[in-house]
């Protein structure tokens, strides 16, 4: 789960990190009584979870509160890749003579968390990978050791943070690292530290995703709302349970598992172009494909349904009645095409035949991949 | 021959009396394997499916002299049942679950990569298990499917593990054992690890990695590959997997420019691997390596 930056800042702030005044808004009149509290000038930035919307316009600077309300009308509403923003952060103003950067994620292939540092901060860090990467710093953390003091120092001495800075910075960093662990987090980013005029250091970014499997434990650190950047579809996917990711094609898919899933819509996409993968996990009932079906039709244009069941940890024949249940209630008028192989098979061709699904007896995919060309050709 | 599993191994099942672990006792013991021992926390001195229930993995390695364990237990359990087995002297762990917390997964992994003395092989969490085709399985892969043969298969996802096994045994052509190695972001044996046994197995001439989207297990394995004498074919599913967009699995996920198809593809095939472009060109490569 991908956090927002104001919750990201707000548990940056708890534990221990500078952070800046700050106030959530979701229209221009709050932003300018935002800008006024805090007090101008003031950076406004859309809050949407993904990358590059400084550069779609979404952070802008505002003098004075009259500003703020104008430039606040101008960026909430707009669309950043897609995603409309609804709310934007108002926070204060700063100068700064340097940004830095900060950031731990998991090295799924070590096993091990990883952190990153680098005296150039601002950009993305792989921009910096490309054209800086004598200013990288890079360390993987033993979980059961930790990372100490002593070794943030030589990671942001090594990557030339400025030499009045090194302690301040070791400790913001070991500090991230705590908060990492304790977030059960996959990254844990600073993008940018700013070294302020003063010397002191504030971190005017936050980015945090916490590992959704972790979400049950970590209890109230997890904010309430739980919807992210989903379309109302992968929405309604996830309450009934299946993974659903929307795509721009026109052919249904439901795979009783993820890789065959992923691998049923690289045999479609030779020819056609699928609308979704969805995948149902191994908790199959007749009530889960019922409703499984509703979301499938919801897409609109949709050309044809093609169905990829496996029986072995799921009930293939309860989901056909499922479908069919569906088919015949709501009078289904696409073409719908299914192979289903493993426990019960046969009772479950039967059924799935019962409601006028093509049923395609053979084992590759392939095989029954081209039974949906030949039924809309 | 085959890898990690045979016949013989003693095999014990932790949550043995859970609804899953009870109903996969019953087709583990169907198809072959010697399961020796189930274990759930205070149901010791029941029975399941005629196997002998204990309240603890080492009063079970005492009694039966188990050396296999597959975990039937909840996600949030995983961690305790972890270290509970490898105390009692247990080396091969299959984690059938999903959804573990990936920090749960990175002090296993941890716990792993420091052992001195112990050669510990651990699949999953979220994999389907290992099956020796025609002599044992541990975990939930459907045992009809497979048939006696030369060719192993790796594989990332279960269900495509299953679609690569039924297109090879439909057709004629064995397989010696069947692994799924896991589709977390971090899995607790490497691709190389594995291929390194198959390496090692007479039962074994050549093997089928069948990957998916998302993390660099299969980029990394690319180097063990190159020193491998015995032919692999890969098939890696997603091309049409989103950036950002988790496909299912936990470690399905493409992240900026890394895990896609075409950087697996590619390096995959440089180091000499046989590059399927749909799951069923396995036949026709099959039959060139002799099957």
């Amino acid at each position: 789960m991908k956090l927002y930056e104001h919750e990201a800042a707000q548990i940056f702030g708890e534990m221990g990190l500078p952070v800046p005044e700050r106030v959530v808004v979701y229209s221009p009149e709050e932003a300018k009584a935002a800008a006024e509290k805090i007090g101008a000038p003031v950076v406004i930035k859309a809050q949407v979870l993904v990358g590059s919307r400084g550069l779609a316009g979404g952070v802008k600077a505002a003098e004075t509160p009259e500003e703020a309300f104008a430039v606040a009308s101008r960026i909430i509403g707009m669309s950043i890749q897609g995603i409309k923003v609804e709310k934007v952060l108002v926070t204060k103003k700063v100068s700064f003579q340097k940004e830095l950067y900060m950031g731990i994620t998991v090295d799924g292939y070590r096993g091990q968390p990883v952190v990153m540092v680098s005296s150039e901060g601002g950009m993305s860090i792989e921009e910096v990978a490309r054209l800086f990467p004598e200013k990288i710093g890079t360390r993987h953390v033993p979980l059961n050791r930790g990372l100490m003091a002593f070794e943030a120092r030589k990671l942001v001495k090594d990557a030339g943070f400025p030499a009045g800075q090194i302690g301040a910075c070791a400790d913001i960093l070991v500090k991230l690292y705590q908060i990492f662990l304790r977030c059960n987090a996959l990254i844990a980013e600073i993008n940018p530290l700013v070294i302020l005029q003063d010397g002191t250091l504030m971190a005017i970014d936050a980015k945090l995703e916490m590992d959704d499997s972790a979400l049950k434990r970590l209890g109230k650190l997890v904010p309430k709302d739980h919807v992210r950047n989903e379309t109302p579809m992968e929405k309604k996917g996830r309450e009934i349970g299946v993974t659903y990711v929307e795509l721009d094609g026109d052919i249904g898919m439901i795979a009783s598992g993820a890789g065959l899933g992923m691998a049923t819509m690289d045999i479609i996409g030779k020819k056609l172009r699928p609308a979704n993968f969805l995948e149902t996990g191994g908790g199959i009932t007749e009530e889960l494909l019922y409703k499984t079906m509703d979301l499938m039709m919801m897409k609109k244009g949709l050309r044809a349904i093609f169905i990829n069941l496996y029986g072995g940890i799921n009930p293939i024949h309860e989901g056909a009645k499922g479908i069919v249940r569906y088919i015949k209630e709501k009078g289904v008028k696409i073409p719908i095409v299914a192979k289903a192989l493993g426990n019960r098979q046969e009772e479950t061709w039967e059924i799935l035949r019962s409601g006028g699904v093509h049923v395609v007896e053979e084992v590759p995919t392939e095989k029954a991949v081209a039974k949906l060309f030949e039924v809309l050709s | 021959m085959s890898i990690l599993l045979n016949q013989k191994t003693r095999v014990l099942v932790q949550g043995i009396t859970g609804k899953i672990g009870s109903v996969q006792t019953h087709w583990m013991l169907d198809y072959g394997t010697n399961i020796v021992a189930g274990v759930t926390p205070g149901k010791g001195g029941a029975n399941v499916e005629g196997v002998p229930v204990f309240d603890s993995v080492s009063e079970a390695v005492v009694a039966t002299g188990a050396e296999a364990a597959v975990f039937f237990v909840p996600a949030s359990f995983v961690l305790d049942a972890f270290f509970e087995t490898v105390d009692a002297g247990i080396d091969l762990i299959v984690i059938v679950p999903e959804h573990l917390p990936v920090h749960d997964v990175m002090i296993m992994h941890d716990y792993l990569l420091r052992q001195t003395g112990r050669d510990i092989f651990v699949l999953g969490p979220t994999t389907p298990g290992i099956t020796t085709a025609g002599e044992a399985k541990m975990g939930i892969m459907p045992g009809s499917l497979f048939k006696p043969g030369k060719i192993g298969i790796i594989s990332r996802s279960g269900t495509l593990a299953y679609e690569m096994t039924g297109i090879l045994t439909d057709s004629g052509i064995g397989q010696s054992t069947v692994v799924g190695m896991g589709a977390d972001p971090v899995a607790l044996t490497s691709l190389a690890n594995i291929l390194k046994r198959y390496e090692e197995d007479p039962g074994t001439d050549a093997v089928v990695i069948v990957g998916e989207v998302g993390g660099v297990q299969e980029e990394q394995a690319a180097d063990y590959i190159k020193r491998m004498t015995k032919p692999v074919a890969a098939y890696i599913a997603g091309r049409f997997a989103p950036e950002g967009k988790k496909m299912g699995h936990a470690g399905a996920i493409i992240r900026g420019t890394q895990g896609t198809v075409k950087s697996k593809c590619e390096t995959l095939g440089a180091a000499g691997v046989t590059i399927l472009d749909t799951p069923i060109d396995v036949l026709p490569w099959a039959k060139k390596t002799g099957h």
